[in-house]
């Protein structure tokens, strides 16, 4: 009895660790969004005595000003402008991800079949170039890219910023389901080649169904590899038509007119639709393998 | 499927061409940079050898940028594996809310680097940071800790920032290593006594050794290649205090306008990294590269 209490408070104890590590700096966000700098700065005040407030959010949807600028006064245009941008840049940011992680999937999926599978030659050296490829400094890859990307007449679009994505997620892609696909047993491949099927036709109707979760786990991290891009993001993207979060929210972040609560509240709508799409798909994927789908 | 076949291009082209424009391409056109002065405004881009990299060695900042580098990646690539095996071993017990921890553990990954970087400094910072004041509160300081201007504490702090941004990845692909691990060893280990940490060592580790290494490598090139977070918490200083190798190119490039000692520096990153991974990948487990 005794020893079944003592490990009900060590989990508690180790949910309320992991929450704190993991939550507790945007937990931070989230309340500097809603209570007021004023009261945020203020060591005698404590940190519900003005209640709290949605204008940072009203703000950024409608435009309309908080409070807190009118009362000073001051003229911050500038800075709304910026704030502003964020719906739109969210939309932007979640069709450039989705369609980069769809785009690398595609091309990388059967490329790691091939890598967990099959014996081939040339097969060590290439593995070995798709995975050493990342280590190269980004900033070192920025101004050639740049210039193919001009060349290709894409300079400025979401299509653009799209493929460089998908390209750069397809190592991690190719590395992470080959060890998927390696550990599915021999035996489903023996029994598909016994009834005659090609390897397109084992690829298609025998592996990739069972590693379905596995496949949409990797598709996640591709998306997050997106989604918090900012160098190529940066100098890819034009106008606000383009322009993923990450560029505003980095903007955002280094414009010392933007208050602390304007801040955290541009923080937090950029957060929310993702940790939602986070929430759906890790249920899928997680509840899917715990299933035993990858056990098959 | 014991044989050898010839190159299957169909399936693997599409993926070795795209990645190979934007590496080998650049990687090319740096090396081209980095043996010739080139600079803005210069249309001359005379060669001259290997001044670049003389330059950038005996710089002021080479030593202690290279040193800065090699101290974050050895203590963020083995704390970011550790805390993420921990937290995915912790996430497999079945508890009362464990599926809003398990979605909250991926919180730190939907964040660019410049928000991490922003949330960290009002963690950390020394007069408003949420650190000190819940240690102030607790009674256990009396006076605030200098984190962000201490060149020791600072080191902490963002080594604090880094692993916290790249712990989730760790957790999710542990997790999906377990999931695929045998659970009837576990049960018969525990029904022949074997305490937590025998089963983990004997039984767990063994199954997902393979998805660690593959961890530890993507970490410490995450580490060594990491500039935005650093440098938007602390600009590299206090003095050079957190100036990383990495964020030297940067520097050398744009805010110098050297493209020449910028490819430099590249290079030699590149160089170290690779070095990094092949004595790493002597350690990887060979079935990663075996057929199953």
């Amino acid at each position: 009895m005794l020893r079944t209490l003592a490990g009900r408070l060590g989990t508690f104890a180790g949910a309320m660790l992991i929450l704190l590590f993991t939550g507790g700096p945007v937990l931070m966000s989230l309340t500097g969004s809603l209570v007021p700098d004023r009261v945020l700065f203020d060591e005698n005040k404590g940190l519900l005595d003005e209640g709290i407030r949605f204008d940072n959010y009203r703000y950024i949807f409608t435009g309309e000003l908080p409070d807190s600028y009118q009362q000073a006064g001051a003229n911050r245009a500038m800075i709304s402008q910026t704030a502003r941008q964020v719906p739109f840049a969210l939309v932007n940011s979640v069709q450039i991800s989705f369609s980069a992680a769809l785009l690398a999937l595609l091309l990388a999926t059967p490329a790691a079949y091939m890598y967990a599978r099959v014996a081939f030659r040339g097969k060590k050296l290439t593995f070995m170039f798709l995975i050493l490829s990342p280590l190269v400094p980004t900033v070192a890859l920025v101004t050639p890219i740049y210039m193919t990307i001009e060349a290709m007449g894409l300079l400025g679009s979401k299509l653009g910023i799209i493929f460089v994505h998908a390209v750069k997620a397809i190592p991690f892609v190719v590395l992470i389901i080959s060890v998927f696909f390696r550990k599915l047993p021999v035996e489903l491949f023996e029994a598909a080649q016994l009834d005659g099927c090609t390897r397109m036709q084992t690829f298609l109707r025998i592996a990739l169904p069972v590693a379905l979760p596995s496949v949409a786990a990797t598709g996640l991290f591709a998306f997050m590899l997106s989604y918090a891009e900012f160098m190529f993001s940066m100098v890819l993207s034009g106008d606000s038509g383009s322009r993923p979060i990450s560029v505003v929210m980095a903007a955002l972040a280094r414009n010392t007119d933007v208050s602390w609560g304007l801040l955290n509240a541009s923080i937090f709508i950029a957060i929310v639709p993702t940790l939602i799409l986070v929430a759906m798909v890790w249920r899928f994927v997680v509840e899917g393998m715990l299933r035993g789908a990858i056990k098959g | 499927m014991s044989t050898i076949e010839r190159f299957p291009a169909a399936w693997v082209l599409p993926t070795l061409i795209p990645v190979a424009l934007f590496t080998i391409y650049p990687v090319a056109e740096a090396l081209w940079t980095s043996l010739h002065q080139v600079m803005v405004l210069m249309p001359d881009q005379p060669f001259v050898g290997l001044e670049n990299y003389k330059t950038v060695i005996f710089g002021d900042y080479f030593a202690d940028a290279l040193r800065n580098s090699l101290l974050f990646v050895l203590f963020c690539a083995p704390l970011v594996v550790i805390i993420g095996t921990a937290v995915a071993l912790f996430l497999r017990r079945p508890f009362f809310g464990a599926g809003i921890v398990r979605s909250v553990v991926l919180l730190p990954w939907v964040l660019p680097g410049a928000i991490s970087a922003v949330l960290w400094v009002w963690v950390f910072h020394p007069s408003f940071g949420v650190l000190n004041g819940l240690l102030k509160s607790l009674g256990l300081i009396e006076r605030s800790i200098p984190w962000l201007i201490d060149v020791n504490l600072v080191f902490v702090s963002i080594v604090a920032a880094h692993v916290w941004t790249q712990v989730p990845f760790a957790v999710v692909l542990v997790m999906a290593a377990l999931s695929a691990t045998n659970e009837e060893a576990i049960e018969a280990a525990k029904i022949d006594g074997a305490n937590a940490l025998q089963r983990f060592r004997f039984i767990t580790f063994p199954q997902i050794k393979a998805m660690i290494v593959v961890l530890l490598i993507y970490n410490a090139l995450t580490a060594f290649t990491a500039y935005d977070l650093v440098y938007a918490m602390t600009g590299g200083g206090p003095g050079t205090a957190t100036t990383l190798l990495a964020f030297q190119i940067w520097r050398e490039s744009f805010s110098m306008y050297d493209f020449g000692a910028g490819s430099a520096v590249a290079f030699i990153v590149v160089a170290i990294s690779a070095l990094l991974i092949l004595a790493i990948s002597k350690a990887m487990p060979s079935d990663l590269f075996e057929e199953a």
